[in-house]
């Protein structure tokens, strides 16, 4: 019989943002004036381990809740109480608090353990089922750290769970399609990317846990290794609002015009690319004139530094290590009380200082599946190039699996100087844990300063479980790579890491400390492949791995790469509303549409629906977008007969061009999108269809 | 730890977190302690399903407070709720949009003379939110030790010879077809010892009991639908407003003498603080115009110059939609035998029993009072169950409850006896007149036109975003048309199918030639369609927990 410990998470309520959440000055988002929930994922988590002690017939086995936070994340236990935990441990203290992904998972093995050793009697069948991510964070970095710490299989992205035989078989997403797994031995990590039934509270089961008392540990009950801010492996540098978009609202009456937008959008950069291409590249410090510090991680450390620079300049001072105090007063009133006698400190320090903090190579971890390179391999060696020239170093590139030779070609045209390459037919498929020894080998045999993941479902749980074991820094889902200066913290050509976070309403700037390496997972689709070069020269460098059967952790049942699902994170997706009239049309009309775009374009298309579409069954509900679907953001949105209610606009927030036809000239989508058309859709359409098939 | 004990187990279980069951839970915890007090709610929270005005009178909340919550007025939450005192209290009649007449003065010296009229006197109340005031009126109760559980939809009550054992609540995890889902959750059952039935306006299990146990009214039931907006103005409109003004309108846009709509009903702007001014009309449901949308009456009235200059350019930062029962003193249930206001150990409480004095457009003093009494009765009689109804209603016929509720008897039905026209000068003095019998809402419907039509429509979407109304999208509609054929066969031909316009969440539309609630969960419970379908021909169900509105500060 199997326990299971589900972990959840309390988070600021992202669905529900009022105007007062907003700093004035700063438009940052305050965290604290959110209302908190619990992680959306987690509640899921929670339903399936309830399915998972259901179909296995298993009455006896236990349910506990875990969860790390302030005492207010009670609230969270509760919750889990009155559905199915049976116990409820809350890991709270001040010391705890400042954590990032390490420092969480760390705590969170360590408690793992007491809870096996105290509450399960060191019962070693169990199951950890967790939520993929959380809403705040949104890094689903820490089940896999966990995995590593306890050192034990790893499901992730898993969307239901079927029981055979005694056996617990997951379905679970991978990059490009999904697969059915088994893990070898329990203990084993689960992790919930989708469970559509979330369990509903109970009287009762409300009542009592209304009335029971939680198990409450602190940081000096669990031993953990690595806590807090201290045990942290990364550092805030800043937050920032995001960029917001501002609609163009553009009326269009002739077709062929739509049309050449339509085209003109799907050419246009993507924003945060272009974005990336505006920055001045990076130049090291000896090659800068003395007192350059241009590039600091923040605009006003920057500015600070030049005007320090311009001051030392006209004093004519050239070593800064011999500046006398009375000097530093000068300095101090020149700058009129800009910085403070420990800046200035700080900032001379800094001046005296011009060696990288890091050495070694750039490096990408290539992902394949067996014939096949993804997509998002050659954007990272792209970014991996412009890294590597400012910092005049070359890019390496990690590829395992089994007969991969055929790759090396590819990689180096598309900017790599060294393959770091491992072959071995145990290494045929993904499995967490092999590929996690084998790259992790190679790492530490080299160690470079820069190591970049792409974001996928098989990054986002490789790099976690890499970066853990190496007691490096990661930080996940980045949309932009920033070679910078610190030079007040006496850092030289670090990497600074920005990504979303709170659900993309906060931007932030990440940098590693206390780490060999600076490890990142990119976002796919956001960094710019390189045009290839089939002249470049590169080398190959074969690393050798002790590997066997016992490393694999995962038994592989099926694996499905056509991905039947609905995928709208697709570049491009065309929505019908109530106007499309009827399901027949909505089909007709659509399909056109959506088979010319994707000629045209040489993109996924993808269809999604309104909420009333989806009531009137035009279409299933799997291709629902809005606030109680799924919100998306494309490329392309457009919209057809869609009146824009503010419930659906909310779900396309984030698309860069969002096209619209409706009927109705007052339709509220028309002051809420791009570039529209007031008609008939299904007069507009075929001849749209025309035009796109004419270009 | 609490293992051993039956959960689905409690003294006293309350349906419905508002204002008259949180007194109710208040004053009995507060004289027996040990007992366990239960409230259930089905919205998401207290207060998410609470909307009025609302001119509140301060004598009844004082000695609810008083009892429950020593030192309540230093509290933040009495500085921010009970922050307004009406000072400035206005009374008009708009003849047209741009002609009224104050008739303030009229109303004060109907006051000194004690006619029924002065009772629209409002100076001196509080001015506050009702979600607010149930959301803190629960935190009173649970730091007071009761248990009140929100989420949960009461879809019965259990009847064993007439006494009530407890509740049954809605089962959850339904598909839309009907199928149980893998999360699916069969209906609790509750038990207890006595049940208070403090639904609001129209309750479920009331309106279920009421048939059940034998209840009758000695009248109709007649309703009003309150429509109302919470508007954020600039600082210097919100300074012409006044932090402590009211505004009560009647005439235009839903009564105008001889040309015009001839309706029940009026409208009021509130100081809100913060510079947000609360909105609304509220329009009477025997209302004859098949194609009247009470959402239209409102944006005629925020129309007018006079509200223009409060609210032009303003933002709607919440909305929501209400129903308020009006039928008064003859319209409370009661046991065809005794009287009683319930049975045995069940007892009606608030708006779910009716007790909203007409003269006054005000129930929330009496729902706290019912409440007050419904608990003192409670508490005194838990040895002996089968009197509570008995004593609950003793108390409530000796007191201002029942002395108000008289005053204002035939108010209300000579409106709908003599129309709004006729009614008005009449109702002045409608204790007078014979006891008229009123028919009920959905009864009056007609195949005439209201007179002001919008120049677009309203815009029920945005509407019912302000008002964050959700529900779980895959479970069965609880909204039911009892036969589709009526309204195609009938209904189209002679009213053009109502529900379509005066649903104000927009749930009901035609789709394939058959009209649906398509849209159910915009619903904003307000239960309007069950009451003014022409052919009472739909039925509001209670949908699973959580779902509905999440007003704030309505």
């Amino acid at each position: 019989m199997s326990n299971y410990i589900v972990l959840v998470k309390q988070v600021p309520d992202v669905s529900q943002i009022t105007d007062n959440a907003f700093d004035p000055e700063t438009g940052t988002l305050i965290r604290s004036r959110l209302a908190s929930v619990i992680n959306e994922l987690d509640c899921q988590a929670l339903a399936f381990a309830n399915r998972m002690k259901q179909i296995s017939g298993d009455q006896q086995a236990k349910i506990i809740a875990l969860t790390m936070g302030p005492p207010m994340a009670a609230e969270v236990l509760r919750y889990s109480l009155s559905r199915c935990a049976d116990a409820a441990v809350l890991l709270t203290d001040k010391k705890l608090g400042g954590a990032d992904t390490w420092a969480t998972a760390n705590p969170l093995a360590f408690a793992i353990r007491k809870i096996i050793e105290e509450i399960l009697y060191g019962d070693q069948d169990y199951f950890i089922v967790s939520g993929m991510q959380s809403v705040d964070g949104d890094t689903a970095q820490v089940p896999g750290q966990i995995a590593q710490e306890l050192d034990i299989s790893c499901v992730s992205y898993a969307t239901d769970v079927k029981y055979d035989k005694g056996l617990f078989e997951f379905e679970r997403i991978i990059s490009g399609g999904c697969q059915t797994v088994s893990p070898k031995a329990t203990p084993a990590i689960i992790t919930v990317a989708k469970y559509e039934y979330p369990l509903f509270a109970t009287f009762a089961a409300t009542r009592k846990a209304n009335k029971i008392d939680l198990i409450q540990w602190g940081a000096d009950d669990i031993n953990a290794t690595g806590i807090g801010v201290a045990g942290s492996k990364t550092r805030v540098i800043r937050v920032f609002p995001p960029g917001k978009t501002t609609r163009k609202c553009c009326k269009i009456t002739d077709v062929k015009d739509f049309a050449a937008k339509i085209f003109e959008s799907n050419h246009g950069q993507s924003q945060a690319s272009a974005q990336m291409q505006q920055q001045q590249k990076y130049v090291l410090p000896a090659k800068r004139k003395p007192f350059d510090r241009t590039f600091e991680g923040t605009a006003k450390e920057s500015e600070d530094f030049k005007l320090l620079g311009d001051i030392l300049l006209e004093l004519g001072i050239e070593d800064v290590s011999k500046i006398t105090d009375e000097k530093k007063a000068i300095i101090i009133s020149k700058a009129a009380n800009r910085f403070h006698a420990k800046a200035l400190e700080d900032m001379l320090a800094g001046f005296m200082v011009s060696q990288p903090s890091y050495q070694g190579q750039v490096w990408v971890m290539a992902e394949h599946d067996g014939p096949a390179m993804h997509p998002a391999t050659f954007e990272l060696l792209g970014k991996a190039r412009e890294l590597a020239d400012s910092l005049e170093t070359k890019v390496g590139v990690v590829i395992v699996g089994d007969k991969v030779e055929h790759f090396s070609n590819a990689l180096i045209a598309a900017g790599a100087d060294i393959v770091y390459m491992t072959e071995h037919p145990i290494l045929k498929e993904f499995d967490p844990k092999s590929y996690r020894k084998a790259v992790a080998g190679i790492v530490e045999k080299y160690w470079p300063q820069i190591m970049l993941y792409s974001a996928t479902p098989t990054g986002r749980i490789l790099a976690p479980m890499v970066s853990y074991k190496l007691n490096c820094g990661l930080t996940a889902d980045c949309t932009s790579l920033d070679i910078k200066d610190s030079s007040r913290k006496q850092q030289i050509a670090i990497l600074m890491q920005t990504r979303p976070a709170l659900g993309g309403n906060v931007m932030a700037t990440i940098s590693t400390k206390d780490s060999k390496c600076q490890m990142a997972t990119t976002r796919p689709g956001v960094l710019k492949r390189l045009p290839d070069d089939p002249s470049r020269a590169g080398t190959i460098i074969k690393c050798p791995v002790d590997i066997a059967e016992n490393d694999l952790s995962l038994n592989i049942l099926k694996t499905d790469h056509a991905g039947s699902s609905v995928n709208l994170s697709a570049e491009v997706i065309v929505s019908g509303g109530k106007g499309m009239q009827s399901r027949d049309n909505y089909e007709q009309l659509l399909g056109g549409l959506i088979s010319a775009m994707r000629n045209k374009l040489g993109t996924d298309v993808e269809r999604g629906a309104s909420r009333a579409a989806v009531e009137q069954g035009f279409i299933d509900r799997a291709h629902q977008v809005g606030q109680t679907g799924t919100s998306v953001g494309p490329k392309i949105y457009v919209a057809l007969g869609i009146s824009g209610a503010i419930q659906h606009m909310i779900g396309v927030a984030n698309t860069e061009t969002i096209f619209a036809i409706n009927s109705d000239p007052e339709a509220p989508i028309f002051r809420q999108c791009d570039y529209y058309m007031a008609a008939n859709v299904e007069d507009v359409i075929p001849q749209l269809v025309e035009e796109l098939n004419k270009a | 730890m609490a293992d051993n004990k039956n959960f689905n187990k409690v003294s006293v279980i309350i349906v419905g977190a508002g204002p008259a069951g949180l007194a109710t839970a208040i004053t009995i915890k507060k004289q027996k302690p040990h007992l366990d007090v239960c409230v259930v709610e089905k919205g998401a929270d207290a207060g998410n399903h609470n909307l009025s005005g609302a001119a509140l009178e301060k004598l009844q909340i004082h000695q609810l407070l008083d009892s429950a919550a020593a030192g309540w007025k230093d509290t933040e939450q009495a500085k921010d709720i009970l922050a307004r005192t009406i000072d400035n209290d206005n009374v008009y009649m708009f003849l047209l949009p741009k002609i009224k007449i104050k008739i303030t003065p009229f109303i004060k010296i109907a006051k000194k003379l004690g006619l029924g009229l002065g009772q629209m006197v409002h100076a001196g109340d509080y001015l506050v939110s009702v979600s607010k005031l149930s959301k803190w009126l629960a935190s009173i109760a649970r730091q007071n030790g009761i248990e009140v559980l929100t989420g949960f939809s009461v879809e019965d009550i259990i009847l064993e010879n007439g006494k009530a054992a407890g509740v049954f609540l809605k089962e959850q995890g339904l598909d839309k077809h009907g199928n149980k889902q893998p999360n699916y959750a069969a209906p609790e059952k509750i038990y207890a010892d006595v049940v208070v039935l403090a639904e609001g306006c129209d309750g479920l299990i009331t309106e279920k009991f009421i048939e059940k146990a034998g209840l009758q009214r000695k009248d109709n039931q007649l309703y009003s639908l309150g429509i109302k907006e919470i508007i954020k103005v600039s600082d210097q409109q919100y300074k012409a407003f006044g932090d402590g003004t009211s505004i009560h309108s009647m005439g235009y846009p839903i009564w105008t003498p001889f040309i015009g709509p001839a309706m029940f009903g009026g409208s009021f702007m509130y100081a809100m603080g913060d510079n947000k001014i609360a909105v609304g009309v509220i329009v009477g449901l025997d209302f004859k115009y098949c194609d009247f949308n009470p959402q239209d009456a409102l944006t005629h009235f925020k129309n007018t110059p006079f509200a223009r200059q409060y609210l032009s350019d303003g933002q709607v930062v919440e909305a929501g939609a209400k129903m308020i029962p009006e039928g008064g003193l003859n319209a409370i249930p009661r046991d065809r035998e005794t009287g009683d206001i319930g049975k045995f150990n069940t007892v009606i409480v608030g708006d779910s029993a009716g007790f909203v004095n007409m003269l006054k457009i005000k129930g929330l003093h009496n729902a706290i009072e019912s409440g007050m009494l419904a608990g003192k009765a409670i508490a005194k009689n838990m040895h002996n169950t089968n009197n509570i109804a008995a004593d609950y209603t003793r108390l409530v016929d000796a007191s201002n409850i029942y002395r108000e509720m008289y005053s204002a008897r035939n108010f209300r039905q000579t409106f709908v006896k003599l129309g709004a026209t006729f009614g008005m000068p009449f109702s002045i003095i409608s204790n007078l007149l014979p006891q008229w019998k009123a028919e009920k809402d959905y009864q009056a419907m007609t195949s005439a036109k209201y007179r002001y039509k919008g120049n677009k429509e309203f815009d029920k979407d945005t509407f019912t975003a302000m008002a964050a109304t959700e529900h779980r999208e895959e479970q069965p509609s609880h909204l039911t048309i009892l036969d589709p054929k009526i309204c195609i066969d009938k209904c189209t031909a002679k009213f053009n199918r109502p529900c379509i316009t005066f649903c104000p969440a927009g749930v009901y539309e035609t789709v394939h030639d058959e009209v649906k609630p398509a849209n159910p969960s915009n619903c904003l419970h307000c239960k309007t369609c069950q009451r003014k379908c022409p052919f009472d021909n739909i039925r509001w169900t209670v949908p699973e927990g959580t779902g509905g509105p999440r007003y704030k500060n309505m």
